[in-house]
């Protein structure tokens, strides 16, 4: 008898299959259909500190003379209370319809709002909070100690007040991710997703314009994360999560090799539907039974940096196989 | 408008301007210097929650800074004024000493002259369009000043002219809340001919004017004559009335109510729900202000407490705040700090209430942002954490957006928090008329020519409608509301 | 102004008027207040509006004499003038028909209990009553509320009446003894405190109308805030009665004491 139970966010999933923030979990009608269809936890859409912006910046440019200067000035919390609210409401109603655990999402792009988004948030029930942290380094002056003590004071204001589990999801973008990983790993996080998927721009030579590429993930982008988990899940002291790429059972069952406890899909959800959930189970199951598994502890990290006997592979940059050179075997 | 255009022509060529304007040439009239307000010294003032600051000219200063003003043929400072008062005329008859004529051509335009002299943020308005300020980058005729002047002239004169009033039509309206824009609607359907009662929750008249503004900047009595003069003139008020509780629209459509201006206003205090906001000694301004202002809370007399402290912080940079620093002073505190997100030069007060301030010892912390208060052991207010910030991007209000500077945090010994980060529209009103179009924030939809909302017998205008802003922008709207019920009463019940 | 038509002291420390308030007495609805003033310097108090008598315009206030305002109410005789009263305020209780209803009356807290307790019966639940208070002469309103409840249990801190102990466990008696659908319980915030924490170990949805320090009454200033489900809201219009499980009495406790000094310093003053 398989079991695909795990551990992530601080709670028993009843399998790793998270459904990620984005806007297929922004009602309580998809949270059901999600829950109903075997999902093993759901992270709402995130809360971003952008909405709050941009809507602030609409009302401003409606009440532009000076008269309203005064009324504008802190506009933006009445916004953000509203935001808020309308976020605690999901929180509650996705409560009511799931039977899964319901993870609030949170992201911001300016440090000090953190804390007071985050309790709201835990006050309205939300199972956990995930602090959505990204933030894309374009600026050469600002430093990756800069950016590393930006995702560190987050985590530490949220984590040491709420009372219930953070974790964080990060991007790929340091240049000492490892060490940023070990550092956030310290702090009181219970797990850790690896990783956030940017919107990419990209270019219409026949308009010239800039302009956004597919939101939804390609083939093959599952093998960023599947290298960092491999290497970070048996150093750090915390869960990692992998996501970006990620679309069928197969590629689930390779981050579980790799070392995760967990992954977090949305883009094969907008291609397929909820109902490919059922699917992905099923096969994990039915590999587990092939190959002998009861649970995803016994063969969870096999293959991961230390426990798969060939940590190089993980650590080579240049494609040997391809350009000359030798293998292992070769090696008499 | 062309109601304007009539205004900007009506009168300059009587014989009388141009004799006036003969009589000085325009050089000697640049040449002369702005005047200078005489204030209450700070040390003195401070002592006092009723000592207005500003003393008001004397009649020779007001006839010299009256004689600066040109008599543009294109007066622009009418522009700049939310009600289009015809400045050049009331300003004019000021120089030819004929102060009472001033008073009657302010009143043609503005219920409260008296009130919009003191606390009309004319630096933004009318002055900062004056030829003075747009073509020669000088002081500005002190347009505010001699607003005041007349209208005090003539209060104090005891020879108050009660505007005409048309013979009673016998058409009941009603006007809900006793602000500046229920004052103004009241000022002129009154003049129309209606039987107007302007229903008031509290237990006293004139809303913001009494409650909000405090007599150091705003004499409670300055406010109080303009009240008797509209019930000279037939207003009725009815105190202790909630509209929508103690009588509902229907009850009061039973008793012959026609039609109904809403001019409730924006009193329900916004607050920024950080943790420790809840503290004992943490409250908003509307509440401190309160207090002090409508209860005489400072006053030994007085049954209602209010708290005093030693070391008080008001959180934000508008006139409230302003009010709220410079009351705690005056009741005593040792040190009474502004905590504003944004630089000095972005505050939004009037520039004139930052300088008294200054003056009387209200100490700036600008670029920093409460994001937690702490209690002592009783829970009583103790620390105010602020976020220190810096100032990023233009947001599309153009002012630049405050960014926190990650991990600068710093602690602040305090043990009262006055928090004046803005209000929103009460929601009373809004709430017993369910068939009322509101918008996301509370406020009553009203087509903008006209003041009406969505339910044809009721228009609305004030804090209401915009949110928070300015008592003349509120006179503005009551006045405009005036001009169009009643223009849809006539057609509803065809009078005359 | 508003004319006191009669009064009655209903014990040493408690009064009752009724006052002539037409409009008031025609808008209003059980589980309302109103604000009153006592002089033209006097303090805005709330108090809850205990009857109504739409034919005679006149709505009834029961007083406790706790400190400088309400002693100064305690002090006027029928004839004399209320400086200002505002009202109906606040939310009307949801009275409905829910089944059995346990009501929960504390001290000076039986007052505005009484016209909740008459509407639901009157809406055809059981009515089952606590009343309970310090001692004997705390007691108040014993006859209407037998009128309109199908049992009262008084209980007293001292004995003096009824039976000795406190309103929590007169309730548990009546939740163990049969099934209560709904509770409703009035006093002072710490007894409302543990009156919700009795019925929440049973699950019985809960009311409690609280009794917030207030200025205007008309959610103007925000003085009578609350923490209501993680959410502030207003006492004068979220209220005066909430969810009994979902209030942080804690915070409500520690906000009633706010004035605590200069109230202490005014009675010792008169």
């Amino acid at each position: 008898m398989t079991s695909l139970k795990t551990k992530f966010f601080g709670l028993e999933l009843a399998n790793p299959l998270i459904v990620a923030s984005s806007s297929l979990t922004a009602s309580a009608d998809k949270i059901k259909e999600f829950s109903d269809n075997g999902a093993g936890a759901i992270v709402l859409k995130s809360v971003f500190e952008e909405e709050i912006i941009n809507e602030y910046n609409q009302v401003a440019q409606a009440k532009t003379s000076a008269h309203f200067e005064e009324f504008l000035d802190y506009f933006d919390y009445k916004i953000r209370d509203q935001v808020l609210s309308n976020y605690g409401r999901l929180i509650g109603e996705a409560r009511k319809v799931s039977k899964v655990p319901v993870v609030a999402s949170i992201n911001c792009v300016s440090a000090g709002d953190w804390l007071q988004f985050a309790s709201q948030v835990e006050d309205a029930g939300a199972d956990a909070i995930e602090l959505n942290l990204f933030v894309m380094p374009c600026d050469p002056m600002n430093t990756a100690e800069n950016n590393r003590n930006f995702y560190l004071n987050a985590v530490r204001e949220v984590a040491g007040r709420v009372k219930v589990p953070v974790t964080v999801k990060i991007s790929s973008y340091f240049s000492d991710l490892a060490a940023v990983c070990n550092a956030l790993a310290g702090e009181k996080i219970s797990g850790m997703t690896l990783f956030n998927r940017f919107a990419n721009p990209d270019i219409d030579i026949e308009k010239e314009a800039l302009v956004e590429a597919s939101p939804l993930s390609g083939e093959g982008e599952y093998l960023l994360p599947l290298r960092w988990v491999g290497i970070l899940s048996p150093r750090l002291g915390c869960p990692i999560a992998a996501s970006t790429g990620i679309h069928n059972a197969g590629q689930v069952i390779k981050m579980l090799l790799a070392g995760a406890h967990a992954v977090q899909m949305a883009s094969v959800f907008y291609k397929q539907g909820a109902s490919c959930l059922p699917k992905m189970l099923r096969e994990i199951e039915e590999w587990m039974e092939k190959h002998d598994y009861e649970s995803i502890a016994d063969f969870r990290g096999r293959l991961s940096l230390t426990q798969s006997g060939n940590p190089a592979v993980y650590a080579r940059a240049q494609y040997l196989s391809r350009f000359g050179g030798y293998s292992a075997s070769d090696r008499k | 408008m062309t109601e304007k255009n009539e205004t900007l022509n009506k009168g300059r060529n009587d014989q009388w301007r141009v004799e006036l304007r003969n009589s000085v040439p325009n050089k000697d009239r640049v040449a002369l210097e702005r005047v200078k307000m005489t204030e209450v010294e700070p040390h003195e003032r401070i002592k006092s929650q009723t000592c207005e600051v500003n003393c008001g000219l004397t009649a020779e200063q007001a006839v010299i800074e009256a004689r600066r003003c040109m008599d543009c043929v294109t007066p622009t400072c009418v522009e700049g004024c939310p009600v289009n008062i015809d400045i050049p005329r009331f300003v004019k008859q000021i120089e030819a000493g004929k102060f009472l004529d001033a008073a009657a051509t302010l009143k043609e335009y503005s219920a409260l002259p008296a009130v919009c002299g003191r606390v009309c943020p004319q630096e933004k308005q009318c002055e900062i369009k004056c030829f003075y300020t747009q073509k020669m980058k000088k002081d500005p005729v002190a347009i505010g000043y001699l607003e005041r002047f007349a209208a005090d002239y003539e209060r104090l004169s005891g020879k108050i002219q009660i505007p005409r009033v048309e013979a009673r039509n016998g058409i009941k309206v009603a006007a809900i809340g006793s602000g500046p824009s229920s004052l103004s609607f009241a000022g002129d359907m009154i003049k129309f001919g209606y039987d107007v009662t302007v229903f008031e929750a509290l237990h006293e008249i004139g809303g913001v004017l009494k409650y909000g503004i405090p007599e150091f900047r705003l004499p409670n009595s300055v406010v109080d004559v303009e009240l008797e003069n509209l019930k000279e003139m037939g207003v009725n008020f009815e105190k202790n009335f909630v509209v929508g509780r103690t009588a509902s629209f229907d009850d009061l459509k039973e008793l012959g109510y026609k039609a109904f201006f809403v001019g409730s206003g924006a009193g329900l205090p916004n607050f920024m729900n950080i943790p420790g906001e809840n503290l004992n000694g943490v409250m908003s301004s509307n509440e401190y202000l309160t207090r002090v202002n409508l209860m005489y809370a400072n006053q030994s007399d007085s049954d209602t407490p209010v708290m005093l402290g030693k070391r008080v912080a008001v959180i934000g940079g508008g006139n409230t705040a302003m009010d709220a620093v410079r009351t705690s002073k005056r009741l005593g505190a040792e040190r009474s700090i502004i905590i504003y997100r944004r630089s000095l030069e972005e505050m939004p007060a009037r520039v004139e209430e930052i300088k008294h301030a200054m003056e009387e010892g209200i100490e700036f912390m600008n670029l920093a942002n409460p994001v937690e208060y702490l209690p002592d052991a009783t829970g009583r207010v103790a620390k105010a954490r602020l976020q220190r910030m810096k100032l990023g991007e233009p947001d599309a209000s153009g002012r630049r957006r405050p960014v926190p500077i990650d991990g600068d945090i710093v602690e602040l010994d305090v043990d009262l928090v006055i928090v004046a980060i803005g209000v929103s529209p009460n929601p009373l009103i809004p709430a017993c008329l369910p068939g009322l179009k509101m918008t996301r924030y509370g406020t009553i939809e009203v087509n903008e020519e006209t003041m009406q909302s969505s339910v044809p017998e009721i228009f609305a205008g004030g804090d209401i409608v915009r949110g928070g802003a300015t008592v003349i922008l509120a006179m503005g709207d009551g006045r405009r509301a005036a001009a169009s019920m009643h223009r849809y009463l006539q057609e509803k019940y065809q009078q005359k | 102004m508003n004319k006191i038509i009669e009064k009655h002291n209903l014990s040493e420390h408690v009064a009752k008027f009724v006052i002539e308030a037409p409009m008031i007495a025609k808008s209003r609805k059980p589980g309302n207040f109103d604000i009153l003033r006592i002089g033209e310097r006097g303090e805005r108090i709330p108090l809850t509006i205990v009857d109504s008598d739409t034919e005679k315009g006149t709505i009834t206030l029961i007083v406790q004499n706790v400190g400088v305002s309400s002693g100064k109410l305690c002090k006027l005789a029928a004839g004399d003038f209320i400086t200002d009263l505002v009202g109906p305020l606040g939310k009307a209780t949801h009275i409905h028909k829910a089944g059995t209803i346990l009501a929960l009356g504390g001290g000076v807290g039986i007052a505005p209990l009484f016209p909740i307790v008459k509407a639901f019966k009157q809406a055809g639940n059981r009515v089952l009553t606590v009343l309970a208070a310090r001692s004997k002469d705390l007691i108040i309103l014993e006859k209407e509320m037998r009128e309109w409840s199908d049992e009262v249990l008084v209980m007293t801190d001292d004995g003096s009446s009824g039976r000795k102990g406190l309103v929590t466990e007169g309730a548990e008696e009546f939740i163990k003894r049969e099934k209560v659908n709904e509770c409703v319980a009035i006093g002072p915030a710490i007894m409302m405190k543990f009156c919700a924490l009795t019925t929440k170990k049973y699950d019985i949805p809960t009311q409690v109308s609280l009794n917030t320090i207030m200025v205007d009454g008309t959610g103007m200033c925000g003085a009578c805030r609350v923490t209501v489900n993680g959410e502030t809201k207003f006492t004068c219009i979220d209220g005066p009665e909430f969810n009994a499980h979902q209030i942080d009495f804690d915070e409500l406790l520690q906000r009633l004491r706010a004035y605590k000094n200069e109230e202490d310093q005014a009675k010792n003053k008169k």
